[in-house]
């Protein structure tokens, strides 16, 4: 039952300038799109550039002296200890490489783990939020809601010292441990989802003597898919993004990911500038997986998203 | 924990029968739900906040023997004049960023549902690039275009004639430019979730509103205002207490400079503690306000927003 | 739908064969773990640790470098954490906050037991680190202040680099140094800042840039280059506990430097600074002449176009670099103290840092392995002789300041600087003001 007004007569005028209007929009859609990527080319660009050059032609909008050395030099494919030698490493460069595909894995681990526990124990207290009724049900939740606000670096060092005490620095656990039974941000959201899902299902399924369970299981949680992988993807690619934790826990080779690896490429003296060159250049390489995994599940997202809930 | 069922037949197990008979009680069953958030929330989020009040009455440094000083450090914070710039400058970066990231956010989600599905799933893979990147990346990239002499965008002004901006460089201009590169970040972020929101309205209401002769504009204020409330909802309040605590972009581009024009409050709780040799007591007590005035700010935005109820479910 | 239910099975299962075990590693040796910030030494001591380990088998050294912002996080939410490294890489800047919070171990007693000589290294080094009697590192470098200039643009200004043996500077007017600054700085239209129709507001080329954004209390690289040289002094000594911001001499020299972007046009201003900063200008072809630390030779040096390094101006007091250095200390947390000492004996023995000095990235503190260093740059043309001159003049250096409330110092001052560089203040309003905060801190 719709409840939208009638809007009783449309003008020409009115058309016309809706159409204005539409191309206007479309207009400031591709002004974004050249501002999202402008950003991102600058990034290749600059991964591409000898480390001499970067901060020559700076307005130059092509690599300058173009290599792939940068890149090299982040996979790994190429022993520093040799530029060394060449006498053309400078403080530009860092003669760190990385042991990037032990560091991908790492990141992986990582991100799929929490990815994979925040979102299911997330969802499953967000749906009891949204349509079980139980004692303190919106005290509880609304407690949740203030774990949002708490500045993270309060969190920190106790955190680091219960994950201390469990013997847990220096490994995947560590890392993983404080968001995978839950962050209040993915309860918050799944309960939105939850809240508006059509009552009139669940009803009939109670009719049919459905458990609360076989609710859940069969009946919301195929209504909100698109949601939990919107969910999922926003998680995954937060944790891969996640910076100081991994940085204080897993600083172990062999548990190190990604972006804590990236780090050396950043200031190395207290005047020093980041070796830019390869900083992008780990950049690049680093959101290659992130944009797979978008492009790979956000197709799904939109494909998995059906309306059988609703008459 | 919770049994599972393979398709089609359920497995009559001894536990699957008790869980039936728990079913029927809602409250054991809710709390069975949110068991393992409650376990996760106790340990890494409640414990940590509690214990992080109680330091706050006392004089400490994490090393040496804590001292009880009762409200001490709360009237330090009000004699000290850079925590109220602080709060003033936190309060600035957020009245610049959260508008502005809300409007292009809903903006660029309703437009990336207007295209087929392949353009609109290229569209906002390309939207969420900028979120892809970790933020200290982001920070220093931005901090390179925006450099006033050998930066982009000052090359870019010139071409279309507007003289040199200082950016980061100058208090007038710092701190709308670091609002300026998270809502670069956080934009396309923020339209996927509203463009998830905008999923789950049933097309048939457009249909009914179009034959009812309802313009673009109508409908958006009719129809898909309204029912992406939950939605919205969820977006303002994250974002809104998630901008209240900008930190990476600061400690990054300014270190709070120039002459403080951008020490945001988080910022000065990390100085507190990393350059103020280990000032535990005021630095939680600075979260402690900070917290209560994010308690506050989140009460009146579910207030106004009606945040309890949605009015999708209303909809048949 | 079936992905997603047989995930969250999979989940579900995951969380109750959680926690699993990490990964064990076997350790029937001592493992010292050793903390640097700068990576362009992490082939050096690498080199050092390996030579270590064949000479003291049973202990394994653990090298983890980290960027110099994180790295400082890193160290003291170890102190706190109780996770910190054992031995790691100090900075006269941070340690008198470190001793007052006693996270450091006092080696003098393992110094006499063992009777390590602390007279070899250069003059006033090793004493830096000594507080009360107590000793908290032994020196493995140094460094002092130089000026970096673009030759090239040196030569298309007829400049010979040799005037910097000879330049001179003062508060007042500015002195040779500023004469050669204006003659090479260059506007819109060719005219350098000697000629009158110079247009001071559309420069091209800045004929000197400094790290003002990062000064603070210090200046290491910036100020106290021109603020000592008037006979000024940052305290009442070391350990001092009474600072002088408020001197007339200081407020005089820091109003001439900021007035060289803010009345002259002769150094970038501020905001152009505040950005990639002095360094990157300086790469990009945008000023030609900048002061720096004998660390941030190898950074020159990868730049496009051929750069010098020539001695400080001579104030009225003479010629004046900060003397700096830093030492590798022992955490008191740690629980192997005795492997320890023996690897920080070993970084502040000549064994090391002959090697160090082979990399010729640093000047390490003993005299003969710096020589080294600066061989290995003569050998391949370089001459960074202003930066060992300077530290073996009579007279020619100060010390860092060392004294407690460093982190605090540093926050106070750098509003400062910074209000005086963006021309809100004047120098000596500004500093009275903040001279007064800073020495509250002591009461």
């Amino acid at each position: 039952m719709t409840t939208t007004q009638q809007i009783v007569s449309i003008q020409m005028s009115k058309q016309v300038r809706a159409r204005g209007g539409k191309m206007l929009a479309y207009l400031v859609l591709l002004a974004l799109l050249f501002i999202t990527l402008f950003p991102l080319w600058w990034v290749l660009r600059t991964a591409l550039t000898s480390p001499t050059f970067v901060f020559s032609h700076t307005s130059s909008l092509l690599p300058v002296n173009p290599t792939t050395q940068n890149f090299e030099r982040v996979l790994g494919l190429i022993d520093t200890s040799d530029l060394v030698g060449e006498g053309v490493v400078t403080s530009y460069m860092s003669t760190a490489t990385l042991d990037f595909w032990v560091f991908l894995r790492n990141s992986f681990i990582v991100s799929s783990a929490i990815t994979l526990g925040q979102t299911v124990f997330s969802s499953m207290a967000a749906y009891a939020f949204a349509r079980i009724k139980f004692p303190l049900r919106d005290t509880i939740f609304f407690i949740y809601l203030t774990g949002l606000m708490i500045p993270s670096i309060v969190l920190f060092i106790p955190n680091f010292v219960f994950i201390r005490q469990l013997g847990w620095i220096g490994t995947y656990q560590g890392i993983i441990a404080p968001t995978f039974l839950m962050t209040p941000f993915a309860v918050f959201f799944m309960r939105q989802f939850f809240l508006g899902l059509n009552k009139d299902l669940e009803e009939a399924a109670i009719i049919d003597g459905a458990t609360r369970i076989g609710l859940f299981w069969r009946i919301a949680l195929p209504l909100v898919k698109g949601p939990i992988l919107t969910l999922a993807i926003l998680t995954f690619i937060g944790s891969w993004n996640e910076y100081l934790w991994p940085l204080l826990v897993g600083r172990d080779e062999n548990v190190r990911v990604l972006t804590v690896a990236l780090g050396i490429f950043r200031e190395q003296t207290p005047q020093g500038s980041p070796d830019w060159a390869g900083l992008m250049a780990g950049t690049a390489v680093s959101i290659v997986p992130a944009i797979v995994i978008f492009l790979f599940f956000g197709r799904k997202v939109v494909d998995s998203i059906q309306f059988s809930g609703f008459k | 924990m919770v049994a599972g069922q393979t398709r089609g037949k359920p497995k009559r197990s001894v536990l699957f029968k008790l869980l039936n008979r728990l079913a029927d009680n809602e409250a054991v069953i809710g709390y069975l739900f949110i068991l393992p958030s409650l376990i996760g929330f106790a340990i890494f989020f409640a414990y940590p906040a509690l214990r992080a009040v109680y330091i706050s009455f006392l004089d400490w440094n994490l090393l040496s023997d804590a001292k009880y000083v009762g409200l001490d450090n709360y009237q330090t914070l009000v004699a000290d004049e850079r925590f109220w710039s602080s709060l003033r400058v936190t309060v600035l970066y957020v009245v610049w960023n959260i508008p502005v990231q809300t409007v292009l956010a809903v903006f660029m989600a309703v437009m990336l549902e207007r295209f087929s599905t392949p353009v609109s799933s290229i569209m906002r893979g390309i939207m969420i690039l900028p979120w892809l990147m970790p933020n200290v990346v982001v920070a220093l990239l931005w901090m390179w275009i925006l450099d006033p002499s050998i930066g982009l965008m000052n090359e870019f002004l010139k071409l279309v004639g507007i003289g040199k901006q200082p950016f980061i460089g100058s208090p007038a201009q710092a701190i709308q430019s670091i609002a300026a590169i998270n809502i670069w970040r956080h934009a396309g972020y923020t339209s996927i979730l509203i463009f998830a929101g905008l999923k789950t309205i049933p097309k048939s209401l457009y249909e009914a509103a179009s034959i009812d002769g309802a313009g673009d504009l109508t409908q958006f204020r009719k129809i898909t205002l309204p029912l992406l409330r939950p939605v919205l909802v969820f977006v303002l309040v994250t974002s809104v207490i998630g901008s209240f605590q900008v930190f990476d972009t600061v400690a990054v581009t300014t270190s709070g400079g120039p002459a403080g024009s951008t020490q945001v409050i988080i910022y000065y709780i990390f100085q507190q503690v990393f350059e103020r040799r280990i000032k535990m007591g005021i630095a939680t007590a600075a979260s402690v306000v900070l917290f209560a005035i994010l308690i506050t700010v989140t009460i009146v935005q579910m207030r106004l927003l009606r945040s309890g109820e949605s009015d999708l479910a209303d909809y048949q | 739908m079936k992905f997603l239910r047989s995930a969250i099975l999979i989940t579900l299962i995951l969380a109750i064969a959680l926690p699993v075990t990490g990964l064990a590693s076997a350790r029937q040796d001592v493992t010292i773990r050793y903390a640097l910030w700068d990576n362009n030494q992490l082939p050096a001591y690498t080199e050092c640790a390996n030579q270590f380990m064949e000479s003291n088998p049973g202990i394994t050294v653990e090298i983890e470098q980290l960027g110099w912002s994180d790295y400082w996080s890193a160290i003291q939410s170890g102190f706190v954490t109780g996770d910190a490294p054992d031995v790691f890489t100090n900075h006269l800047a941070k340690y008198p906050e470190f001793v007052a919070l006693e996270q450091l171990v006092d080696i003098q007693p393992l110094v006499e037991r063992d009777g390590v000589p602390t007279d070899i290294y250069y003059p006033g080094l090793a004493d830096l680190w000594v507080k009360d009697g107590a000793r908290y590192g032994l020196p493995k470098d140094w460094d002092t202040v130089g000026v970096v200039y673009n030759a090239d643009m040196l030569e298309a200004a007829g400049i010979d680099p040799a005037v910097m043996d000879e330049w001179t500077w003062n508060p007042e007017d500015g002195g040779t140094f500023e004469q050669v600054v204006a003659q090479l700085t260059l506007d819109a239209n060719g005219n350098n800042g000697l000629s009158p129709d110079f247009d001071k507001d559309n420069v091209v080329q800045y004929g000197f840039t400094t790290d003002w954004p990062t000064a603070a209390g210090y200046g290491q690289t910036s100020f106290s280059v021109f603020t000592a040289s008037t006979g000024w002094t940052y305290n009442n000594g070391l350990w001092g506990n009474e600072y002088y911001y408020d001197d007339p001499r200081f407020a005089q020299a820091i109003q001439w430097i900021a007035d060289l972007w803010l009345e002259k046009g002769y150094a970038a201003p501020y905001e152009d600074m505040a950005g990639l900063g002095y360094f990157a200008l300086f790469q990009a072809g945008k000023a030609a002449l900048t002061t720096d630390g004998s660390w941030m030779i190898g950074s020159y040096l990868g730049s496009e176009f051929p750069v010098g390094f020539g001695r400080l101006p001579i104030g009225p007091e003479g010629r004046k670099s900060m003397f700096n250095g830093l030492a590798d200390s022992i955490w008191v947390g740690s629980e192997h103290q005795e492997e320890a000492w023996q690897w920080v004996k070993f970084l502040a023995s000549a064994d090391c840092q002959n090697i160090v000095g082979q990399s010729g990235v640093v000047f390490p503190a003993i005299p003969e392995a710096a020589d080294l260093s600066l061989q290995v740059r003569a050998d391949i043309g370089v001459d960074v002789s202003a930066f060992t001159s300077q530290a073996a003049e009579e007279g020619g250096t100060f010390l860092f300041p060392i004294t407690d409330y460093g982190g605090e110092i540093t926050v106070i001052m750098q509003e400062a600087m910074d209000r005086i560089a963006l021309g809100e203040v004047d120098a000596e309003t500004e500093l009275k003001a903040a001279n007064e905060e800073v020495n509250a801190l002591f009461e």
